[in-house]
């Protein structure tokens, strides 16, 4: 039997590395200590703005008030108002995006697009459409464009780009976690997973999806809307939301709300219309809810019927009274205007982004998404 | 507290186009100039981006159970602030420095013997408690470790705090310093040799070795 002896200073440069970027040899101690201060980690807390920023006052040299009397600052100001007018117009217009590949950048370990690795401190590698960037167990990589925003894969992921023009930049999540920061327009930026498409509607959020194809997407800024086969859930910056083949987005929930309130979602959400555990899970749900549950209870809506929907919108008008023009009859038959204008009033977002980009897209999962699914679900179909 | 509002609002309604970056510029660069003329998406998508380096640089200053509250008091003092950055390329060390000083602002406020007393002591570990799946021991031993770090010198616990909690990788260390990779990549092996030496003399005989 053959003994192989390590080479001292390999190990000990495999080590060094993994305190660089975590690639490499994992060195003990190290991951002991991260395990150890995991708990100091910043949890993910949304940024609260007041409504009224105070701008910081501007020093104005008083010798320069002294010698402006008041004819002289009117003259001066018009002559500058004119002169920004003038320079308004005739300013250069910003070239588009004419690249429409993507930067790909290594974040850790040896992320690859297709086959071929990415290395690190290289310049960012190009992503073009129909390519894939693969992650494993020890590799990350960031996905970026300037008028887009940023994307950051984990390890075990895979994503592929499938668009990328001036109204639409799409991609396409198999398996694996992206942290997405995206500041284009809402609604421009979409990405297919085998459970749902997810749209962006101005925010930053984290998507996960399972070698299931179910998936999780958690919102740590703006919202998103996650969608399929005519089934929506909005999920705002704080809330979370799964999604399973076949039937799509369930009930998002703020993570804020009980754990028995959270427990009764996953419940409702996992058992069929007729079981008798779905209308006790209802139940709970509904005597937890605080006001700042309305999310839930607004998409509750849509998801039930008959007196279970009465049982709905009897806690939602308690928590969050109807606005005006909305009426018990009109909700209860899902009167879509009557629906936004309640959810307007929930201070979470305007609808109208969404319905603008329903009419504007369509949200179906783009062919190769669908070719997935419909794989996944024939796989599904041979098991045992 | 009434009259705030959620930065997530702040992108509802119609379109708020954020313009691409100018020639040259790197994504954050257009992040801050967005911030700069009144887009609050931008600014939050800033918070969602520098806010790990915000709590590593507090949290190797200030008590734990405070630090949450010192970033959003760091991002609530830099927005009215933008205009004064001259270089909007400088915003991660400009940044880096207003956190800095609201540590310092904090000790300043702060009677030095209230700082490791019996009951911020015990916040601390209440706080932690919760979502820990450690014991007490563990716990007390992530604080000793923590201790450890903040006793070195302000260019290795920086790195290390980043790098070990935050879990932050030397190339996203440099990125949102605005350091080198040299630099970051020197600063954390000095500041890991270090902290093994201080971990090694409390915790082992003299015979003894590791953490």
């Amino acid at each position: 039997m053959t003994t192989y002896q390590t080479d001292p200073e390999k190990e000990k440069m495999m080590q060094e590395n993994y305190l660089w970027d975590a690639s490499g040899a994992p060195d003990p101690e190290i991951q002991r200590l991260e395990s150890l201060l995991a708990d100091f980690r910043q949890a993910d807390r949304a940024l609260v703005l007041p409504a009224e920023i105070p701008a910081t006052p501007r020093k104005f040299p008083t010798v320069l008030v002294h010698m402006l009397s008041l004819p002289r600052l009117a003259a001066a100001t018009a002559i500058l108002l004119a002169l920004g007018v003038t320079l308004f117009f005739m300013r250069p217009r910003l070239a588009p995006e004419t690249d429409p590949a993507w930067n790909v950048a290594n974040l850790q370990g040896a992320p690859q697009i297709g086959t071929k690795a990415i290395a690190a401190n290289q310049a960012p590698a190009k992503l073009h459409v129909g390519q894939m960037i693969v992650t494993n167990g020890d590799s990350r990589a960031s996905l970026s464009q300037s008028d887009l925003g940023e994307i950051r894969i984990d390890p075990n992921s895979r994503v592929r780009l499938l668009q990328t023009d001036a109204t639409r930049k799409r991609i396409q999540l198999d398996v694996g976690t992206i942290h997405a920061a995206i500041w284009a327009p809402p609604g421009t930026f979409v990405v297919d997973t085998p459970s749902a498409v997810a749209i962006d509607l101005g925010c930053a959020y984290t998507l996960q999806v399972a070698p299931d194809g179910s998936g999780t997407i958690r919102t740590t800024l703006g919202w998103v809307g996650f969608h399929l086969n005519g089934r929506d859930s909005f999920i705002p910056a704080g809330a979370m939301c799964s999604t399973r083949p076949e039937l799509g987005p369930g009930i998002p929930y703020f993570e804020d709300a009980t754990p028995a309130f959270r427990e009764a979602i996953v419940q409702f959400d996992s058992t069929s219309a007729d079981s008798p555990s779905r209308s006790a899970a209802l139940a709970t749900l509904l005597a937890e809810a605080r006001a700042h549950d309305a999310l839930s209870l607004w998409h509750l809506l849509s998801r039930t019927t008959g007196p279970e929907r009465t049982q709905v919108y009897t806690r939602f008008a308690a928590l969050v009274p109807p606005p005006k023009g909305v009426t018990r009859s009109g909700v209860l038959n899902l009167d879509q205007s009557m629906l936004d204008l309640w959810w307007n009033s929930l201070g979470l977002g305007e609808i109208s982004t969404w319905r603008f980009w329903e009419q504007s897209a369509s949200p179906q999962p783009s062919s190769n998404s669908q070719q997935m699914l419909e794989k996944k679900q024939s796989l599904r179909k041979q098991a045992p | 507290m009434a009259a705030l509002s959620e930065i997530r609002s702040s992108r509802s309604g119609p379109p708020a186009v954020n313009p691409p970056s100018e020639p040259g510029g790197s994504p954050d660069d257009a992040l801050v100039r967005a911030a700069r003329r009144g887009d609050r998406s931008a600014f939050g998508l800033l918070y969602a981006r520098y806010s790990r380096m915000v709590h590593g640089i507090l949290l190797a200053r200030v008590p734990f159970s405070d630090v949450d509250d010192l970033v959003q008091d760091v991002f609530l003092q830099a927005l009215p602030r933008l205009n004064s950055l001259r270089e909007v390329s400088r915003f991660p060390g400009w940044l880096a420095s207003i956190a800095r000083n609201r540590a310092a602002d904090f000790h300043r406020r702060f009677k030095p013997n209230e700082e490791f007393d019996e009951e911020s002591a015990s916040a601390q570990t209440e706080t932690l408690t919760p979502s820990a799946n450690h014991s007490s021991h563990s716990s007390a031993e992530a604080h000793a470790v923590l201790d450890a770090i903040r006793s070195l010198p302000d260019a290795y616990r920086e790195p290390l705090i980043f790098r070990l909690v935050e879990g932050m990788t030397g190339p996203e260390i440099a990125a949102r310093t605005g350091l080198t990779h040299g630099s970051v990549r020197v600063n954390l092996y000095r500041g890991m040799q270090q902290l093994r030496e201080i971990l090694g003399r409390k915790t082992s005989p003299p015979t003894g070795g590791g953490l």
